[in-house]
């Protein structure tokens, strides 16, 4: 039997072995998220972003100015290109293959977190719908507040296997557990 | 961590985020300019103690160039601003 590589997950390596339940404090990785980078046009920034805001089933992801990332988890990839690209002003590619995401939710989540990262992810400076491009366990990712107690992380595919190990040894004084969403 | 650089895009943040470029107070002489300017520009380097302008890359956040100015000897950070609206303002005056 040959394996598909199109569909093997560049975590499915790591996350083998025993399926334990989830604790409280647990690290979910999505199998397949759409991602695509959007990038305004000189002079079309706000009115990218406004657009981008308002998108349904898209949620938008701050990386620098002009440039954003937009992540699906309900939606098709095709789906997604046809909203952004439908957004005037705005360049849009699709990264779903290049990048990957993972979430990380429970009550221990800042102080795993505060390890991996070095801002402030206080709810009154980093609150909920926020997200930025930062130095998480030594790869540039995308972090962005979900819930009260919830991150998604987005990294380079390449990175993943290192920043998934990481955050796992942030969390093992926690209880940290780990799984396929889906 | 101790040097923290509050970039304009992204907030505090500690100084391995970023990749240190290099002076920016000389300004690049036009590609017809002398060889001496250029001979200047390129090897000729003042080495100041104190307040400097330096150009420093956001490399794991927001990818843009900007300009801090800080102290090279206590390292107090007085101004960061993005390298782009140095430069617009300077075009503008």
């Amino acid at each position: 039997m040959s394996i598909n590589l199109l569909h093997r997950h560049v975590l499915e390596d790591h996350i083998s072995g025993f399926e334990t339940d989830p604790n409280p404090n647990h690290l979910s990785v999505i199998r397949r998220p759409v991602i695509f980078s959007v990038l305004a046009h000189a002079g079309q920034e706000t009115a990218v972003a406004e657009a981008l805001w308002n998108a349904e089933d898209v949620a938008p992801r701050f990386c620098g100015p002009s440039e954003w990332l937009a992540v699906s988890r309900t939606v098709g990839a095709e789906t997604v290109a046809g909203m952004l690209s439908a957004i005037a002003g705005a360049s849009v590619v699709d990264q779903s293959d290049g990048r990957a995401l993972m979430e990380i939710s429970g009550p221990s989540v800042r102080k795993i977190l505060g390890r991996c990262v070095a801002v402030d992810l206080h709810p009154e400076v980093f609150e909920q719908g926020h997200s930025a491009a930062m130095l998480c366990c030594h790869a540039t990712a995308n972090v962005a507040r979900t819930g009260a107690d919830t991150f998604e992380i987005i990294v380079p595919r390449s990175f993943a296997g290192s920043v998934f190990e990481e955050l796992m040894e942030m969390g093992r004084e926690h209880g940290l557990t780990r799984g396929f969403a889906d | 961590m101790a040097s923290l650089i509050t970039c304009p895009h992204c907030g505090t943040r500690p100084k391995e985020e970023f990749s240190i470029r290099g002076a920016a107070a000389p300004k690049r002489p036009s590609p017809t300019a002398k060889d001496e300017a250029w001979h200047r520009y390129v090897y000729v380097r003042d080495n100041p103690k104190g307040r400097i302008l330096e150009y420093w890359h956001h490399v794991a956040g927001c990818r843009r160039f900007l300009v801090v100015e800080r102290d090279n000897l206590t390292h107090e950070v007085f101004g960061v601003t993005d390298a782009a609206e140095l430069e617009r303002a300077g075009a503008d005056e």
